[in-house]
């Protein structure tokens, strides 16, 4: 038997050379099969194979192990993760197809067999000399790899039968191949192997009723073939390619619109411009976060996004048809401010991932067929099939989408568990936060015990070695201050004077890059969760919390390892003299910022540090203003705060965040840190330095708030961020106090996503940072909640010689690799903090009814979109109810834009008094209700509510504003 | 070539053998040493061969590539043939001390192939004017024992022979990119018609006799000779003399019509080797490790 192959194909490069590529295959004779029946094989004590496996099958009632096909990791994983399965035997070519295939199916597969170790058995009949195949001539991979699966499983079969001679012919153990390929299983059956489609035995395990509601929609739905198609055909992925190559389609990520489900855009790198999607037959089945191809429209087909606010409503499941949309996308503004329109001609990669949502009630409920509702409004709903409706329309419910035939108007899905029940008081929270940390991609299970082995043990105490390489500080009058309850505090700050003229001022940032030391579990853990989510109950930790809120923490009066900053400055905050090192520092006193203000504010405090945050201060605000003149921009969204009662966790109080000097102060100084660590790292490592850059933001970006800038009369200048400070500074209306807020906010939202980058992926130009105005930026002020700053403590300890450097620091691909993960999970932690402060607003709102003070933050064609600023809540009061016609009859002007209904006009940043309650018409999908109160509109505002409580009283009158 | 130190008597010798039509390794004149053959023993490449005759060792491989076809051959694909005289065969190859003998060659090879009657190079047009295969024949001597022109060719034919160019097919074009389209099977591809590829036949002319095959010792009595390129159709596609003596016309004549049969004699066994080898299906290799 010759051990050796050879494995050879022909590829084509990128360029267009065809290569030929010889891989050699080793063939071995020491792979066991794994079975504890096997007298053959010399496997010791690995056996997974049971003995005498006990078949819960009717369909195949002898004891059998299974073989599953390629086609069933792909298509079927959710239903693989059961404990049903038992005595599996995964091929190392279906592995390997599966990789090719489906890396996330391939990733969750390997997670089945690392969790299940004990009923799935890798064979590697690849390397196996009697299982080996060769492609044949005229052979499909496919085919091949079929044949292979078939080898696999009778070479099981002869196997075996040697090592059960003795047995009764029931008690012999078979191998069945589960396949749901019909020529593959027509092929097996000829060969003497059983073979079924996965759902004929799931169906038939008498033990896991349940089981069978995993499984995927089929595709070869019968009926669905006869059924007109309702959306446009995808093209082919040559044919996209090639026009995609000649620049004919547009390749970008499909975002659907948050107002209207039948509107979405797609951005094209490198296009200042989004192109603009209407209608069904355009959106052509893209779903949010999709890698599309565009085709433009001729420019006299361009339109501009409608004003109307449309939300799929069905709240009856409308079957397999698509409404007559005309109706739905009325444009009245045709002909002006033209956004280049197109339509989607295929999907180059699905970004699906699992949806957690409801169910919609349906009339039949004991029909299968049921509509899923995600909690994501951009995500359209699914299309399951379930038998378990009646219980589960009360649950919290995560769902996969399998497919999305051209003839189904929703995506085809399947059900894949339940998070919990909703209407249940006691779990209502956890569940619903389990829910909002698995929708924003959130790690959060426990530690596990190889990151725990990695923390140091207790009680730890810093060693004299370690005092000795470091600069001890343990002299200086160190404080930090940071906001109430915090028990993470990273930063701590110092002052003195060395002549009257020279001040020495000095950050101390936590040195948690001693602890987390690179290659080691607990570096890995942190680097894939890249940031601490805090939320309004709890906080998810990137690193235990031994390190983050106790070795880490620069706790008062207790010695603590630092990376220190200290500069020497003038009274006029100029810098003379910059320098880095590692310390060992003791804070005297941890602040809150008002207790640092107090101090700052009252002359009888003279103690060393009440001195020190004087000073401190007064160079913080000379600092500040040169910034501001370089053109830093003083940008607001909503800050709010939610008072917790302590019994019932719900949330009694609601408190806008205070600005309080000594706020601006330590922000000031970490500024100024990561500025200079920004620069120091960067000369050090101009190739590999980890960076922060915030870019300018197009002009086509500010077209909605120069527009609202428009209606009260004020010329807003975006062509720089100077410019931008200037104008925003001018736009003060006596009257209208909160409208300079309401503009800053708006300007927020016209900016872009400041981001990590490796500095040699990025030309040094747009190093900038366009809301600080400083041309080199970092972080590394915050090493316990961020990765980002940890990996520049490394670097900048490297630069200062004060630690050692590795590969994967140096590499610009890896940097890269881990920013990108990182901008992700701060993306996604950010969606989260907001997620969780609208589920505390629900809470808040269970029992309230209130009328509060509102803004109109835009105007559109059929709603209002307003802000409630003592919530930082925004909701829609919609001008047309559907049903009704002509009751309240208002006039839109889309030139201002403003709303008329009689006397009264309604415009983009008018006061408004709204009434907020919660609308609880489904249990599973609470919306927050805003109701119009003044200027009073017969047949759309409210009667006036005064603080009305449905279950307890209030303590005191909200006081409405800020 | 390779220069060897003969004594007079050794020359004389030799003389006298050929005039008496029996050589020292006891063949006639029109006689061929040994040949081992063997086919596809480089995997990587698309064709291959290794040819001993004899002590002369030769081992060639195709590479098929893709590129733009010549603007004044638009319909056309081409050769391209590069020798490597390896230092293992003499201490003289050391450095560049080959690039002579390497040169010439290639070029002579170049120059046999040039006939339309020798291959079809239209067969190796993908894409009129755009696109076309372009077979890269490495030669590599490795061990020089007499008649390299001999060896060469007929490596170089068997070699040619076994070579398998992709099938590929155009997709779509779309204004002026073509994309192509690879067979995802690996044993789908085209074979060339080999039939009439040369083969250089040396004859060398020692007293008043020629002899074809000659050993070194041979090639050093000899002052000229002619290497004449056969295809498969007898017809003579190239000639060239070598060495510094003169020939008669007379002599020219009568050495071209012997070389033609000759040739078109080996060029037959040759092709029923290949055809024997390729019916025996996939063996063993053997190699270098024989």
């Amino acid at each position: 038997m010759d051990m050796l192959t050879s494995k050879i194909f022909l590829r084509k490069t990128k360029r267009g050379k065809v290569l030929k590529v010889v891989r050699e295959h080793y063939l071995r004779d020491d792979l066991w099969c794994g079975s504890d029946l096997c007298k053959k094989c010399n496997q010791e004590n690995s056996e997974v194979l049971d003995d005498a496996p006990i078949s819960s099958s009717t369909l195949c009632a002898c004891p059998h192990y299974v073989v599953v096909d390629t086609n069933v990791v792909l298509h079927q994983i959710d239903v693989l993760e059961s404990p049903a399965w038992k005595n599996v035997i995964v091929l190392q070519t279906v592995l390997e197809e599966t990789r090719k295939r489906s890396t996330n199916n391939f990733k969750k597969l390997k997670e089945i067999m690392a969790t299940r170790k004990d009923s799935f058995y890798v064979f590697v009949n690849e390397h196996h000399k009697d299982t080996y195949v060769e492609r044949k001539p005229g052979e499909s991979a496919n085919d091949r790899n079929d044949r292979a699966i078939r080898k696999a499983c009778s070479w099981y079969q002869t196997h075996l039968e040697e090592s059960q001679q003795g047995r009764e012919k029931k008690k012999k153990v078979q191998i069945i191949l589960l396949t749901q390929d019909f020529k593959n299983r027509e092929q097996a059956l000829k060969e003497g192997i059983p073979a079924y489609r996965v759902d004929e035995y799931v169906k038939s395990l008498k033990d896991f009723p349940d089981l069978q509601e995993k499984l995927a929609a089929s595709h070869s739905d019968d009926n669905a073939e006869n059924r007109e198609p309702l959306f446009p055909e995808h093209w082919a992925p040559t044919r996209i390619m090639t026009g995609i190559k000649s620049g004919k389609l547009l390749q970008g990520i499909f975002h659907c619109s948050r107002e209207n489900f039948l509107e979405g855009s797609v951005s094209v790198e490198g296009q200042d411009k989004s192109i603009l999607l209407q209608g069904h037959a355009s959106l052509n089945r893209a779903v949010d976060g999709d890698i599309v191809a565009v085709e433009l429209l001729p420019e006299d087909k361009w339109t501009s996004p409608s004003g109307i606010v449309l939300e799929d409503q069905e709240d009856q499941d409308p079957g397999d048809q698509i409404e007559k949309e005309e109706a739905l996308l009325t444009n009245s503004t045709k002909g002006k401010d033209l956004q280049p329109t197109g339509k989607i001609v295929g999907i180059i990669r699905r970004k699906w991932r699992q949806y957690c949502g409801i169910l919609l009630p349906s009339v039949l409920a004991e029909g299968t067929r049921h509509l899923f509702v995600p909690a994501e409004r951009k995500i359209p709903k699914i299309r399951i099939e379930t038998r378990q409706a009646a219980t589960l329309s009360s649950q919290k419910i995560i769902v996969a989408i399998d497919s999305w035939p051209r003839t189904s108007r929703y995506p085809l899905g399947h059900f894949v568990r339940a998070l919990g029940n909703i209407g249940d008081k006691d779990t209502e929270n956890e569940v619903k936060l389990t829910v909002l940390l698995l929708e924003h991609d959130v790690p959060h299970h426990s530690f596990p015990e190889t990151v725990l082995a990695c923390l140091p043990s207790m009680p730890w105490m810093i060693s004299q070695e370690e005092v000795n390489c470091r600069e001890d500080l343990r002299n200086l009058d160190i404080c930090s201050v940071d906001p109430p309850g915090c028990t993470d505090i990273d930063d701590a700050l110092h002052f003195r004077e060395l002549s009257p003229n020279l001040y020495e001022i000095g950050v101390h940032i936590a040195d948690v890059s001693h602890f987390v030391r690179p290659d080691t579990a607990l570096d890995k853990e942190a680097a894939n969760r890249g940031t601490t989510v805090y939320l309004v109950d709890r906080r998810i930790d990137m690193v235990p919390e031994l390190l983050s809120s106790n070795l880490c923490s620069l706790r008062p009066d207790q010695e603590r390892l630092a990376f220190s900053v200290i500069w020497e400055v003038t009274p006029n905050a100029e810098i003379k003299k910059t320098r880095f090192t590692k310390s060992v520092i003791r804070s005297r006193r941890a602040y809150t910022y008002a207790e640092a203000q107090c101090s700052i504010d009252d002359p009888l405090q003279q103690n060393e540090l009440a001195k020190s945050l004087r000073g401190l201060n007064k160079l913080a605000k000379i600092m500040k203003k040169n910034r501001m003149e370089k053109g830093a921009l003083q940008l607001s969204s909503p800050e709010i705060r939610f008072e917790v009662s302590t019994e019932t966790n719900d949330p009694i109080d609601v408190i806008s965040k205070p600005m309080l000097d000594t706020n601006s102060m330590v922000e000031e100084f970490m500024l100024l840190a990561n500025i200079s660590v920004a620069e120091h790292i960067f000369k050090h490592f101009p190739e590999c330095a980890v960076l922060r850059r915030h870019p300018v933001p197009p002009e086509s970006n500010f077209e909605p708030f120069l527009k609202a800038g428009k209606t009260q009369g004020f010329t807003l200048d975006v062509s720089s961020n100077k410019s931008l400070a200037a104008s925003l500074d001018a736009a003060v209306k006596p009257d209208n106090v909160y409208m300079n807020t309401m503009l800053r906010i708006l300007a927020t939202r016209c900016m872009m996503q400041a981001v990590y980058f490796s500095s040699g992926t990025v030309a040094q130009v747009d190093f900038y940072h366009y809301g600080l105005a400083a041309p080199i930026y970092t972080h590394f002020t915050s090493p316990i909640r961020r990765y980002a700053d940890l990996l520049v403590h490394r670097l900048l300890a490297v630069a200062i010689s004060a630690d050692v450097t590795y590969a994967e620091l140096l590499d610009r691909k890896c940097v890269q690799q881990l920013c990108n993960n990182l901008n992700y999970r701060h993306k996604m932690s950010q969606y989260a903090q907001r997620s969780s402060v609208a589920l505390h607003t629900h809470l808040f709102f269970r029992h309230r009814v209130q009328d509060e003070d509102a803004y109109v933050l835009s105007v559109r064609q059929n709603a209002l979109q307003v802000l409630i600023p003592k919530y930082g809540l925004e909701g829609s009061i919609y001008l047309k109810e559907k049903d009704e016609d002509s009751k309240s009859a208002f006039i839109y002007n889309p030139d201002e834009p403003s709303q008329t209904c009689d006397n009264i006009t309604i415009r983009t940043f008018d006061r408004i008094v709204v009434q907020v309650s919660l609308d609880s018409k489904y249990v599973q999908h609470q919306k927050i209700a805003v109701h119009l109160v003044q200027p009073q509109i017969a047949g759309l505002s409210v009667e006036p509510i005064k603080t009305v409580n449905v279950s307890e009283p209030t303590p005191k009158k909200l006081k409405s504003g800020n | 070539m390779a220069e060897i130190l003969l004594s007079e008597a050794e020359k004389a010798f030799i003389h006298h053998g050929v005039q008496d039509d029996l050589r020292c390794d006891g063949r006639t004149r029109l006689d061929y040493r040994p040949i081992i053959l063997e086919t596809g023993l480089v995997s990587n490449a698309s064709g291959s061969s290794r040819l001993r005759l004899a002590n002369s060792d030769v081992l060639v491989g195709v590479k098929v590539e893709l590129a733009s076809p010549l603007s004044e051959k638009p319909l056309e694909g081409r050769l391209e043939f590069f020798v490597d005289c390896s230092a293992n065969a003499t201490p003289k190859f050391e450095g560049r001390g080959g690039e002579d003998l390497a040169n010439e060659i290639c070029r002579f090879l170049q120059m046999s192939y040039m006939s339309g009657d020798t291959i079809n190079l239209a067969e190796l047009s993908v894409l009129t004017g755009q696109q076309c295969w372009v077979l890269y024949v490495d030669i590599l001597i490795l061990e020089c024992g007499g008649n390299l022109y001999d060896t060469v060719s007929l490596a170089v034919k068997s070699a040619l022979y076994t070579t398998q160019i992709p099938s590929i097919k155009v997709a779509t074009m779309d204004g002026d990119q073509p994309e192509l389209e690879l067979s995802e099977d690996p044993y789908d591809t085209k074979r060339l018609n080999t039939q009439n590829v040369p083969c250089l036949v040396t004859l060398m002319k020692i007293g008043n006799h020629y002899l074809v095959d000659p050993t070194p010792e041979e090639e050093c009595c000899s002052s000229s000779g002619v290497v004449v390129a056969v295809s498969g159709t007898k017809k003579i596609t190239a000639v060239r003399k070598i060495g510094s003596g003169s020939l008669h016309p007379e002599s020219l004549v009568s050495m071209l019509k012997t070389a033609s049969e000759v040739g078109t004699v080996v060029n037959k066994i040759l092709m029923n080797k290949l055809l024997e080898e390729e019916r025996a299906g996939k063996t063993q290799k053997v190699g270098f490790m024989r």
